[in-house]
């Protein structure tokens, strides 16, 4: 998530936090940044990424999950911006629609939005940020605005976008009062952990051996049944 | 505490409950703000070690709702006033995950958090889509287009704003910093643009190659065996005609002129007339032949079966003798044994 850190040019990174129980340390090391905004990336078992975003002092905190995730090492995507530009940021209606879109919407605004007192910013703006409620989920993605068309620089300035990246999508779960905690205020009820999704396959999976075996058993129990007692007169015997 | 059951029904029939409690609710904001604060560094501890687990952290949450039922009435109804909205049904309710839209806490939160709207856009640089995106979350490409647009629309607005407000937008040719993606990864993109490309360029070739030499074959089969038919063809009509000329050219030199004018004819490709040459000479060629050649009468059905003579006949039919095999046998001296042929060449 350094590709984050470079488009905003008014980040501190820290280093990782060792401990993931304990989020309240979260909002003192921020206080010793001196940032009123936080994002933190939790890892959990090695394949789940969260995001939280939070105002630090005192809140509130949105918890997401984050997924598809193309970094900006990608070679698909071609677009370039100022290291250190200050970013449009765009949001769709959607957010508009509901309370905690709303909400989302000003808090996303206070962490990705660069103040133009940032030491490092720079005085230009080529690239936007849009953020966009899809399937209640947030599509983040971030073009490059390129103002001439390279086919034809001679030509009328015609505005067209290339995509820099990093994409990806934020599932929001729960929004909290306080920083990094404190009483929940939206919880999304459309959001299953991806442990359980695991746990379901794996449940399924599971199911389907059972099935079979279950099958097979009864199959040869079946067999054993149909099977008749040797005759008296079976060639064996008459024979022997 | 009150049963988990109970607390998401709660929850579930605030939004009916909720628009009366509207009211009230405002005028306790502040104070209510601080209560919840409290609330939630009282239970700060609780909360975050369990936060993964959703379940826990309901009870959690639920514990708060308790503790302060009188002030957050929005997530605590009693469960008298309830019983009346919703029919009790204990098993469904434990199924279904606790749902929290506290649109009130939110709208207070936003309330405290926001910034102060006298701001001048430049502060924020935020421009808002005027419309949803709705699309197929499945369909990749027309998801991206959508937020294509988007964010084509917004740079567009985001321009003009800029325009507005006196706010250098564009980035002047000469103006050089560091960019997000260095030189060097920019360098790899374009490589890989340009291998892409000639990737596409070659694979297109050489199917168009392929597709040429395949019908390029079959192109040169054609002309050489319609230029064998010609030939055959001319041939046999010089000939034709130089049978039926014999006589006429050796005695008579005065109908050379008719001659070539007849074989001119017989080379072109459309033979003036049939009839002409038919007129003095009868037929191309005697009917004999003709029988001979394409068949007529004779036996034909039984012609290759055995006979009486024939059964008892072991010499072989006329025709080609086969090369090698029992013919050869048949033709000239046997060669001589190893012994006898290195006795020879010994002597010799």
């Amino acid at each position: 998530m350094n590709d984050l850190e470079a488009l905003l040019p008014h980040v501190k990174k820290d280093a990782k936090l060792d401990s993931k129980n304990h989020l309240n340390l979260l909002p003192e090391l921020a206080d010793l940044n001196n940032c009123n905004n936080a994002l933190y990336f939790e890892a959990r078992r090695h394949e789940d990424l969260y995001l939280w975003a939070a105002k630090t002092p005192n809140g509130p905190s949105i918890k997401m999950h984050v997924q598809n995730v193309h970094t900006m090492d990608e070679l698909k995507m071609t677009g370039n911006c100022l290291k250190g530009s200050r970013g449009i940021l765009s949001f769709d209606k959607a957010f508009d629609e509901s309370e905690w879109g709303r909400l989302t919407k000003e808090v996303f605004t206070h962490i990705f939005g660069v103040p133009p007192q940032a030491r490092k910013a720079k005085p230009f703006v080529d690239h936007v940020l849009t953020f966009s409620l899809l399937d209640n989920k947030i599509w983040f993605r971030n073009f490059q605005i390129v103002e001439k068309d390279p086919l034809q620089p001679n030509g009328p300035p015609q505005t067209s976008l290339v995509e820099i990246g990093p994409r990806f999508v934020l599932t929001p779960i729960r929004i909290f009062e306080g920083a990094f905690g404190g009483a929940t205020v939206y919880s999304n009820p459309e959001f299953v952990s991806p442990a359980a999704v695991r746990s379901a396959l794996n449940k399924e999976r599971g199911n389907r051996y059972k099935s079979r075996k279950f099958q097979e058993e009864e199959r040869t129990g079946r067999k054993d049944h149909r099977k008749l007692e040797e005759d008296q007169l079976a060639v064996s015997k008459v024979f022997a | 505490m009150r049963s988990k059951a109970a607390t998401s029904k709660a929850s579930s029939a605030f939004s009916k409950q909720g628009k009366s409690a509207k009211g009230k609710e405002k005028e306790q904001a502040p104070e209510q703000l601080k209560v919840l604060q409290r609330a939630a560094e009282s239970s700060h501890e609780d909360d975050n070690e369990e936060l993964d687990d959703q379940e826990e952290n309901e009870e959690a949450t639920d514990e708060d709702e308790q503790e302060f039922e009188d002030v957050e009435e929005d997530d605590a109804v009693p469960v008298d006033q309830l019983s009346d909205a919703i029919s009790v049904d204990e098993d469904a309710v434990a199924q279904q995950k606790v749902e929290i839209d506290n649109a009130i806490a939110m709208e207070r939160i936003r309330e405290t958090i926001r910034l102060d709207p006298s701001l001048p856009w430049t502060e924020t640089l935020v421009v808002s889509y005027p419309e949803t995106v709705d699309v197929d979350v499945d369909d990749d490409l027309n998801r991206e287009l959508a937020f294509y647009k988007q964010a084509l629309h917004c740079a567009k607005e985001a321009k003009t704003l800029a325009a507005k407000h006196n706010f250098p937008f564009t980035r002047p040719a000469d103006y050089f910093a560091e960019m997000v993606k260095s030189d060097a990864h920019m360098e790899r993109i374009r490589q890989r643009l340009l291998d892409e490309s000639a990737t596409i360029k070659r694979s297109d070739e050489k199917r168009k190659e392929r597709e040429g030499k395949k019908f390029g074959k079959q192109v040169q089969m054609e002309k050489l065996r319609e230029r064998e038919r010609g030939k055959k063809e001319m041939e046999e009509r010089l000939k034709g005609l130089k049978r039926k000329r014999k006589d006429a050219l050796d005695d008579a030199q005065g109908n050379g002129e008719d001659f070539d004018v007849a074989v001119e004819n017989a080379i072109s490709d459309r033979p003036s007339k049939r009839g002409k040459t038919d007129g003095r000479g009868g037929k191309h060629t005697s009917r004999q032949q003709r029988d001979k050649k394409f068949g007529f009468g004779g036996p034909r059905k039984y012609s290759k079966q055995n006979d009486k003579s024939s059964t008892d006949n072991f010499q072989p039919r006329g025709g080609k003798p086969t090369r090698g095999g029992r013919g050869g046998a048949r033709g000239g001296a046997k060669r001589p044994g190893k012994s006898r042929r290195v006795a020879a060449r010994s002597r010799s």
